[in-house]
């Protein structure tokens, strides 16, 4: 692995939007044939710097030499020709289109002019399976497919661009703990060769220190250090991304927690009984009382983000019921909100307005509680205001356009527009996606307030981190059904995941 | 502009924000240039007199380019407002002929206009197909509908309501142009100052994340296609008072020129971006080049062409802006 000239080299390189500078004179070196791992708080400019690398981002100073000789990237089609493919934080794969196009998009293959079919159905299921992946029908549009799929497409599509230099960009943050752990291993086999390498920046310190061969660190924009990862700490990681000793989510990484439920009054404020939809979801019944925070965990398509949308008035379930304080909960989103459902879902994007001042993305359910038939910016600026400070959303200004936020920053954004009236039944798929460790407690730390402060909270998540970090009692989904629950004991990530997959086992091949 | 307190985020580099803004302002450029070049090229051009012609030649554009604004900010888009208006009128005259009282005539029309609306709402919202063809069938039929009504004919008894709108005058100012400087104005108050405006503008930017927020997304598709259709009536109405009569084919032809202003205004066909005052800018531009072209003689069969050009680099424009991503 000891070739001399580096695959890849950023020297002094920054970059300014506007007042904030996202970049701060970096040195970066990608060797042949390593995984190197790259890490930091959200806005510590990861994805920045990865956009130059890729060439999203083109206006920049200082150098980037590739194979030792400088270039300057005129955008993301340079990029590819020179053998540089990114796998974006954002997905950017097109629902519309089947599987097999959006793995070979704008490179299908062709015989006499046109799109060769047959060829790119038969290579884009090779290149499937070789990723292990083979429950995936690459005939099918992509929107039959939950957001896990979109991201394991996204991933084939850079695999199979034949690139030397595979930008990752959070890769995991939709995928189940099977598939992160073959998107892993694929990652390693990827190297092996000597010759491809990949960058890898991802939340979870355990995937981090498991793949890569060097883990660099960024905070506010300036590489702290890089160091190899069979000498890193977990703890000392958090510490340089950080810059200062912090108690954090120990839960995570010790994987297990006693769950317990402390609610002497078990009083439900969510009723669900029998509640069904066919391909989603079956015969669910569960209580949620006021002021828990009930933990639904279960594999990417074990419908449990489904039943999240069944209950916001998103999906209509075909049978079954779910009362809210007494009464029957129906209809659309609105009257979910005027009920007391809020609602967060797994993909921010779908949530939120990128283009749009947070103020506007954060007033937009409340505006007629806010002022009357004229909104009134003021208001809505003021109330924007209070919400993103309790989350901490940086920079904190409510008249910032959310596209100019980093990914975490976004999320705070989608949970802090749920602060402005208190809801009685906060349902939030995935909150943590995509953030910090610091970041993520600070969410967990809002759940557990709302809870205290008598809300329901139905925790939805994949990530069995995000459920043991703050669920008291825990049910898991599988295919569709509730398979388990567990309520006062030891739990551990194992436990969840042993009963999200059991029943998968079974299933015939 | 001199910037204020440090209150707000500092801009980007001054070249930068330049030129992010002089692609916002590119329309107003556009009106500036051409309005210099005529100035210069013909003396006929800068009159007062002419002004008020220019005014006027835009006026039935403006009412129903007002409509086809709300729809353009929620990503739909009309094609079937000329023909409506084309049917609007119509029916105004068809009544008024069979002696209905004063002015029930233009009310009828207007309900059945905005009957035509809520069908293009339903269509597109509830039932999922693409506006642009729900839109294309409307307009075959609010077509089929005059010829139907009229047997082709032209009918001279107007509403006198409609005469004195479309060529009537008060203190010296054509009514007409008064109707479209009000029905403008209504259209940026909606916008800018309501919550169904806001509602618009959000609907457009993201339907998927409006509908999470709450926002009855299907209810505002459906409005902004009544509101379309209603504008577009109402330019109808106005517009046979104007031309004296109501014939079966008679605003047919103003289509590509309403939704063309709106654009070149700056309003996206992505939605949620632009607004009354883009649309504005784009009826000048599109009544300053009418109008100057015809003051400096160009060739006649020339100026349809010159017109399709200018149109066709600022939907470029509109695109290239419309897809900007990096600030
Ligand atoms: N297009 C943009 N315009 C303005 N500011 C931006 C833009 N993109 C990023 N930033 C800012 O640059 C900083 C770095 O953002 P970046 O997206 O690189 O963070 P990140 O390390 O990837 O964070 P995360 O883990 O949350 O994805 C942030 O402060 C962000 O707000
Ligand atoms: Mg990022």
């Amino acid at each position: 692995m000891d070739t001399t000239t580096p695959l890849l080299n950023l020297i002094n390189v920054s970059k300014r939007f506007g007042g904030i500078h996202a970049l701060k004179g970096i040195d970066f070196e990608v060797r042949p044939g390593e995984v190197h791992a790259l890490v930091g708080e959200n806005g510590a400019g990861k994805s920045t710097m990865m956009k130059i690398l890729a060439g999203v981002i083109t206006d920049y100073e200082g150098e980037m030499r590739w194979r030792g000789q400088p270039v300057r990237l005129k955008g993301p089609r340079h990029a590819l020709d020179l053998g540089i493919a990114m796998i974006h934080q954002e997905l950017s794969v097109m629902p519309e289109l089947t599987v097999a196009e959006n793995i070979f998009l704008g490179r299908q293959p062709l015989k006499g002019g046109v799109v060769d079919w047959p060829r790119m159905f038969r290579e884009a299921e090779a290149s499937l399976a070789e990723l292990g992946f083979e429950h995936v029908n690459v005939r099918d549009t992509l929107d039959h497919y939950p957001l896990g799929v979109h991201q394991l497409v996204e991933i084939a599509r850079a695999i199979t661009s034949g690139a030397q230099l595979i930008i990752m960009d959070e890769p995991t943050s939709a995928l189940s703990p099977m598939e992160t752990h073959r998107l892993l291993e694929l990652t390693r086999n990827l190297v092996e060769g000597g010759d491809k390498s990949v960058v890898y920046i991802s939340h979870f310190l355990e995937e981090v220190t498991w793949v890569a061969d060097r883990i660099t660190v960024l905070r506010d924009g300036e590489k702290i250090t890089t160091l190899k990862a069979k000498n890193a700490d977990k703890q000392e990681l958090v510490r340089l991304m950080l810059g200062k000793e912090t108690e954090f989510f120990e839960e995570s990484y010790i994987g297990a927690r006693e769950v317990e439920d402390t609610h002497e009054l078990r009083e439900p404020v969510l009723t669900v009984r029998g509640l069904s939809k066919p391909r989603a979801f079956e015969d669910v019944s569960f209580e949620l009382h006021a002021g828990e925070i009930l933990g639904l965990y279960g594999l990417i398509g074990s419908g449990h983000f489904e039943l999240g949308e069944a209950l916001y008035g998103l999906l209509k379930p075909t049978s079954g019921e779910m009362v809210l304080s007494g009464k029957p909960l129906r209809g659309n989103p609105r009257r979910a909100i005027d009920r007391g459902v809020a609602y967060v879902p797994p993909s921010r994007r779908s949530g939120l307005f990128l283009e749009k001042p947070i103020y506007q993305n954060i007033s937009l359910p409340w505006l007629a509680h806010i002022s009357g038939f004229v909104p009134s910016v003021a208001k809505e600026v003021k109330v924007a205001d209070e919400v993103i400070h309790r989350v901490g959303v940086r920079p904190p200004d409510p008249l910032k356009e959310v596209v100019f936020l980093s990914g975490g920053n976004q999320q705070k954004v989608a949970i802090a527009r749920w602060l402005v009236e208190l809801p009685k039944v906060f349902v939030v798929s995935e909150p943590t996606r995509g953030m910090d460790v610091g970041a993520k407690e600070e969410v967990m730390h809002i759940l557990k307030e709302m809870s205290a402060a008598g809300v329901g909270v139905l925790l939805i998540s994949s990530e069995p981190e995000t459920i043991l970090a703050a669920a008291e009692r825990i049910l898991v989904m599988a295919k569709g059904r509730i398979v388990e629950e567990f309520v006062d004991q030891q739990v551990t990530k194992e436990m969840l995941l042993a009963a999200a997959a059991g029943e998968m086992v079974e299933q015939p091949a | 502009m001199a910037q204020k307190s440090a209150e707000t985020t500092k801009p980007p580099s001054k070249l930068r924000a330049f030129l992010a803004k002089s692609r916002e302002y590119a329309p107003v450029w556009t009106l500036l240039v051409l309005f210099l070049f005529f100035s210069v090229y013909s003396d006929s051009f800068l009159t007062l007199e002419n002004m008020g012609n220019i005014l006027n030649q835009v006026s039935l554009l403006a009412i129903m380019g007002t409509g086809i604004t709300f729809v353009l900010l929620t990503a739909q888009i009309d094609l079937s407002v000329s023909y409506m208006a084309t049917f609007t009128g119509v029916v105004a005259a068809y009544y008024t002929a069979a002696h209905m009282a004063q002015p029930w005539p233009i009310l009828v029309a207007l309900l059945a206009a905005a009957f035509l609306g809520v069908i293009n709402g339903v269509g597109t919202a509830w039932l999922g197909i693409p506006s642009f063809m729900v839109t294309l069938a409307m307009s075959l039929i609010a077509s089929g509908l005059s010829l139907w009504l009229t047997h082709g004919r032209i009918i001279f008894d107007l509403p006198p309501l409609a005469n004195i709108l479309g060529s009537g005058r008060i203190f010296g100012i054509k009514w007409l142009v008064i109707v479209a400087a009000l029905t403008l104005l209504v259209g940026h108050l909606i916008l800018r100052y309501t919550r169904f405006g806001r509602y618009v503008y959000m609907t457009g930017a993201n339907p998927k994340a409006a509908e999470l927020a709450g926002v009855n997304t299907k209810g505002i598709v459906t409005a902004v296609m009544v509101i379309a259709a209603v504008t577009a009536g109402l330019a109808g109405v106005v517009g046979i008072g104007r031309l004296g009569s109501a014939t079966p084919t008679a605003f047919d032809g103003m289509l590509i020129d309403a939704i063309g202003a709106v654009v070149l205004g700056g309003t996206s066909l992505f939605g949620g971006i632009g607004g009354i005052p883009q649309t504005v800018i784009g009826l000048l531009i599109l009544g300053v080049l009418r109008n100057g072209l015809d003051q400096i003689s160009v060739d006649i069969y020339m100026k349809t062409l010159i017109t399709g050009i200018i149109l066709l680099v600022a939907l470029v424009f509109n695109i290239v802006f419309a897809g900007k991503k990096e600030g």
